[in-house]
């Protein structure tokens, strides 16, 4: 494992921090200039999260890519775009074999709810591993992350698709709440897990990188 | 071994903790109720507190006894007439102007509207709300007894089911009244000793409108110019049978509609033309109703609005009638199609038997409990008109003070007889009521009848004098009745109708601790493997096995809700889904088997679609699922190439389980019966298929089959199935050539008991069922496969202890799946009964329950329960490495005591089984009957 990737405790906050500032700006935005929200208008506000979000989740993993002498930053933005609706495609089956509904009107809604999960799990670990098969056996099969980096991808992956998980259970109630519709609270639920994911990455780079120095 | 024994004591040692909590949540479900041996006699009435005055009581006692001029009370009629229409719903009569929107089924009995429209007749239109379970016998019994008939009446026989508590038919009897009767059998069955002349019809075809009805129309008419009866009862069968073939909203129900509308026109023409002074009829009641309602899909025992609310129709044909004042009057009312008001009382059926015993002057049945109905006492004792209300005629005022004092007094016996029979109830049952509450009755009961005595006797001393408003003083006693009743019959709703929630919770507490248990013991079992069999600590079985606990968590916290019991099919996918993705997981970071785990998601993908697909036909007929069409893709069932589709795809299915089964013989070595059994199966297959093929719409197939017969080869296929289970426990006895390998004998015998069984499960299942075969087929081998996987890359030669809780649990939601697949459903109107009557037109009870439990379990329970030694075998099925027997059978026990486990586990399927063999018992038993 070269060091190059390695990073600080601060690189990796600022990454933390730019990621969850551009979900809360594609609210605010969502909020004052559209006058929309989650449940009036899950389509338009996951769009607009996906939009805001996707960009900044690109720009920032790049940087911290593998083996950054031998793959550019160009070339990391390019796999992660490609990653992007690969990883919706994916994320919409999973979606689907849990229970989603296939009903065409829902469609929209499954996409874009598909692309804003996709820009949390696969875009940023498309951008730092690119197509090394072991690595993403290692992060998301056997969940062994090592480096800073690894931590944060896998725990806020695993935070936004568990949280997600979660948020799909307030469903089958009758409490007849315009919320509970697909994929509104999966989509809160998600957000929530990669908030939490955002926190406990952190903790871990923290105690990580203390191991770190103390094995040095 | 001693870890391996102290292990299987655990396991015994949770199965019996289980049981009891099984036991206990039990008895607070289920409801029983004592009956009691003991019946009314004109001379009790003595006993009461009513008639205090000196010279009525004894005259009362020993003069009503012996004459025919009432006892109790005195008689308001004369002859009664009762026409029952089974599953009659309330919006059936009903003008459509009381309901939001008017659909083809309302308006069509237009008879009774007009009558009760009309003004100076005395008709009136009650709704009618009964209790449930609303299934006919429950209802003829709660009817005639005044009772609550509970899901098990202690004391009730299973074969014989003639009422033996007290009831209003048995009364007339004893007091010289003659009981004719016609139509449903049911009657007969209840009542074997009491009828003048019965013209019972068997009623157990459902699919038979009319031969019921016909043999009604047919004794009806006649009997309605003999002098020989005193009460007669009609019951019609058509419209029951008509919604349990065709539903609510569908042409013969209308027609048959329209048939009683005439008939009904008919009757009351006759007894309108014998109703003058000296006429046969001068002083009959006419009484219309339902037993109970029904759902639109024709479904009834349960407790939904559309299924207790039922009819009421009384009529009196005596003419004179004084006007019953406001206070009293509950009815509401609107203006019907013609623009005419139409006022709707309403009465219990708990109230029917009581009522009709103080009209014909006969005593209440002991054990009712019903009060007497206001509206209809006054409909019969002529009070009741809409023509000339004016109160301030002082000679009207003098008949109603009348009548309320007469009504006054019918309550007083009625509130007498009720507390006889609360106290009776709670001196010798062992279930009684709480002291607290029969504290509560006894007083409001004192407080009532002393009242009713100082009132009296004011009313004796002021009889010639003008007292201050006796009315006022009258309708205030009446209140006070009323307020007894109200607090008895509420109690006894609450005891014998509503479940015990705090036992049901104690059970649900002790279940759940036993879970915890069984997490631990499993880890134990666990661990004792690694000790024993050198395993090498693997902390992911723990985490499956945690992650296991929370899987069976969920779902039994799941099952406490009513809204996740609805959805329970989509809940199950859910997690088979979860599971399959971990699986998924799994497979990838051991680079094997990722085929096996895509396979069982795209299968889990398929069994939730179809279960969505279900549940929207499911919605279009049962008002217990909200509709939620959004949920799922809409298909376009009107295309050819779908019903080519629905036509050759099943067939095609069978025939790929028929290569299957065939390449499994070929596949493993040996001879002898199990051989031939599974053969039997291949056989019966086959002609399942010829079967479908005479039954498709393609015209060419169908015209080349039609001569086999609709009924044979059903018959043929489940001959052949019990031939193979008789052969199968049989057979061993006879076979002499072992297997050279205990292991490939083994499998070979399961696949025999799971065949032998699945060509009758798909039979009974339709067409689906082979496709569901074989989704079962490919689940159960995935799930095995993926199991195998693990232990396999862990540790090739040991891990006999490590069995996975996982697949256990996997194997259980894919049965569960399957079970809402195959177009089940969790409540009353869920099962199938079409599926009973495949390869039959009659119906046997034993037979058809059988049937009916082998459609509704087959999939989902026994199937599965059946494959489970597939689970223990687990990865020797692909390992050639023999193993030795007694780990193998040690392993399968483990994997039997888990799995039962954890369907005990799943309240539902205990809340299910007892609702379906409550509803097998009750419904099948009597409904048809």
């Amino acid at each position: 494992m070269s060091g190059t990737n390695q990073i600080s405790f601060l690189q990796a906050f600022t990454a933390q921090l730019i990621c969850g500032l551009g979900l809360a700006v594609a609210f605010w935005v969502a909020r004052n200039f559209y006058s929309i929200d989650l449940i009036s208008d899950p389509c338009p506000t996951l769009r607009l999260l996906s939009i805001v979000e996707t960009p900044i989740v690109i720009l920032v993993y790049s940087w911290f890519r593998l083996n950054p002498q031998e793959c550019s930053y160009l070339k990391a933005v390019a796999r992660s775009i490609l990653a992007f609706p690969l990883g919706a495609l994916l994320i919409a089956l999973g979606a689907i074999a849990l229970g989603a509904p296939i009903h065409i009107e829902y469609l929209s809604k499954t996409i874009f709810y598909s692309l804003l999960m996709s820009s949390f799990t696969f875009v940023p670990a498309a951008a730092v591993f690119g197509t090394s098969w072991t690595h993403w056996q290692r992060i998301f099969a056997h969940t062994k992350p090592t480096e800073a980096i690894e931590y944060m991808i896998c725990i806020q992956a695993y935070g936004a698709v568990i949280g997600a998980w979660f948020g799909a259970w307030p469903m089958p109630l009758d409490w007849e709440r315009p919320w509970q519709e697909w994929p509104i609270c999966v989509s809160y639920g998600a957000i929530g897990g990669y908030l939490v994911g955002f926190v406990a990455s952190l903790g871990f780079v923290i105690a990580g990188h203390g191991h770190h120095l103390k094995k040095e | 071994m001693e870890a391996i024994w102290r292990s299987r004591w655990c396991f015994w040692l949770i199965t019996a903790i289980h049981l009891v909590a099984l036991l206990i949540f039990i008895r607070g479900f289920l409801l029983t109720r004592t009956e009691l041996p003991n019946s009314s006699h004109c001379s009790d009435v003595s006993q009461s507190p009513c008639f205090f005055s000196p010279t009525t009581t004894t005259s009362t006692s020993s003069s009503s006894s012996n004459s025919g001029d009432g006892c109790w009370t005195k008689p308001a009629i004369d002859r009664l007439v009762i026409i029952i229409l089974d599953a009659l719903r309330f919006d059936f009569v009903a003008p459509s102007t009381f309901f939001q929107e008017k659909k083809p089924w309302m308006d069509r009995l237009t008879v009774l509207q007009n009558l009760a429209s009309t003004n100076g007749s005395s008709a009136r239109i009650f709704k009618a709300i009964a209790d449930p379970p609303t299934t006919s016998l429950q209802r003829l019994k709660g009817l005639t007894t005044g009772g609550l008939p509970t899901f098990i009446d202690v004391g009730n026989s299973f074969g014989a089911p003639a009422i033996i508590e007290d009831n209003f038919i048995q009364q007339m009897v004893l007091n010289g009244k003659r009981v004719v009767m016609m139509g449903d059998d049911t009657w007969v069955q209840l009542f074997p000793q009491h009828f003048n002349k019965s013209y019972p019809y068997p009623s157990f075809n459902v699919k038979d409108l009319h031969t019921v009805d016909d043999g009604c129309i047919e004794h009806l008419f006649p009997a309605l110019f003999q002098e020989d009866w005193d009460v007669l009862i009609a019951h019609f069968l058509g419209v029951d049978h008509a919604g349990h073939i065709y539903g609510v909203d569908s042409l013969p129900m209308v027609e048959k509609l329209e048939q009683y509308n005439l008939i009904l026109e008919k009757l009351i023409k006759i007894l309108d033309g014998e109703s003058s002074s000296g006429g046969l009829h001068e002083n009959t009641f006419l009484l219309v109703m339902g037993d109970h309602g029904q759902t639109l899909n024709g479904d009834h025992g349960g407790g939904s609005a559309e299924e207790v609310e039922t009819l009421m129709f009384g009529m009196s044909f005596k003419k004179s009638s004084y006007p019953l004042p406001s206070d009293f009057d509950t009815s509401s009312c609107a203006l019907d199609l013609a623009g005419k008001k139409i006022c709707i009382s309403s009465i219990q059926q708990l109230d029917f038997a009581a009522t009709m015993s103080v009209l014909l002057g006969v005593p209440f049945p002991f054990g009712s409990i019903g009060r007497v109905n206001l509206e209809m006492y006054a409909l019969a004792t002529g009070t009741w008109s809409v023509e000339g209300a004016n109160m301030e005629n002082f000679d009207n005022q003098a008949k109603w003070e009348n009548w309320l004092h007469n009504y006054a007094d019918v309550l007083c016996v009625n509130s007498w007889q009720v507390k006889r029979y609360i106290d009776a109830y709670s001196a010798s049952s062992v279930i009684g009521f709480s002291s607290e509450d029969l504290l509560h009755i006894s007083d409001l009961y004192d407080k009532a009848q002393d009242n009713w005595l100082q009132t009296a006797k004011n009313l004796l001393i002021h009889q010639n004098k003008s007292y201050d408003s006796p009315i006022h003083v009258l309708t205030k006693q009446i209140d006070t009745y009323f307020n007894f009743l109200t607090n008895v019959s509420d109690l006894a709703r609450s005891k014998w109708t509503e479940f015990n929630l705090r036992m049901m919770g104690v059970g649900l507490g002790i279940m759940l601790a036993s879970l915890f248990l069984m997490f631990l013991a499993s880890q134990e079992v666990n661990k004792a493997g690694v000790t024993f069999f050198s395993l090498h600590g693997d902390s992911r079985i723990s985490f499956e096995s945690v992650f296991a606990f929370i899987i069976v968590a969920i779902r039994a916290c799941s099952l406490l809700s009513n809204s996740y019991i609805l959805e329970e099919g989509k809940v199950a996918s859910f997690l088979l889904a979860t599971t399959g993705i971990i699986k998924l997981r799994d497979s990838i970071r051991k680079k094997k088997m990722i085929f096996e785990a895509i396979v069982l998601l795209l299968l889990v993908t398929i069994l939730r679609l179809t279960i969505e697909i279900g549940l929207i036909k499911q919605a279009a007929t049962s008002l217990f699922m909200k509709a939620s069409h959004s949920w799922v893709l809409g298909v376009v069932l009107g295309d050819p190439i779908w019903t080519f589709v629905s036509e050759i795809g099943p067939i095609l299915a069978l025939i790929f389980l028929i290569f299957l089964l065939c390449k499994t013989i070929g596949s493993i070595p040996g001879e002898g019966t199990l051989k031939y059994t599974i053969m039997g199966t291949i056989l019966s297959y086959m002609l399942i298929s010829v079967h479908w093929a005479s039954e498709s719409k393609i015209p060419v197939v169908a015209i080349l089959l039609r001569g086999a017969g609709r009924n044979f080869i059903p018959r043929i296929v489940y001959f052949i199935g019990l031939g193979q289970l008789l052969l199968l426990i049989f057979g061993r006895y006879f076979d002499l050539d072992k297997a050279a390998n205990w292991k490939s004998s083994l499998v070979l015998r399961i696949v025999a008991v799971l065949s032998s069984f699945s060509s009758t499960i798909i039979m009974l299942s339709g067409k689906q069922g082979s496709f569901v075969m074989l989704a079962f087929l490919i689940g159960g081998y995935c799930i095995v496969r993926l199991d195998s996987m693990e232990e396999n890359a862990i540790n090739p030669t040991v891990g006999l202890f490590t069995f996975n809780p996982l697949v256990v649990i996997q194997w259980n939601l894919l049965a569960v799946c399957l079970f809402f697949v195959t177009g089940h459903w969790c409540a009353f109107d869920g099962l199938r009964y079409g599926a009973a009557f495949i390869g039959f037109d009659e119906f046997i009870l034993v037979r058809q329950a059988i049937l009916l439990t082998l459609d509704t379990f087959g999939f989902s329970l026994i199937l599965p329960v059946l494959g489970l030694p597939f689970l223990a075998l687990g990865q020797y099925l692909w390992d050639h490495a023999g193993c030795k027997r007694s780990f193998l059978l040690t392993r399968l026990s483990q994997v039997i005591i888990f799995s039962l486990l954890i369907i005990i586990n799943f309240k539902y399927k205990l809340i299910y089984c007892l609702l379906f063999i409550n509803k097998l018992i009750v419904k099948l038993l009597y409904i048809y009957f």
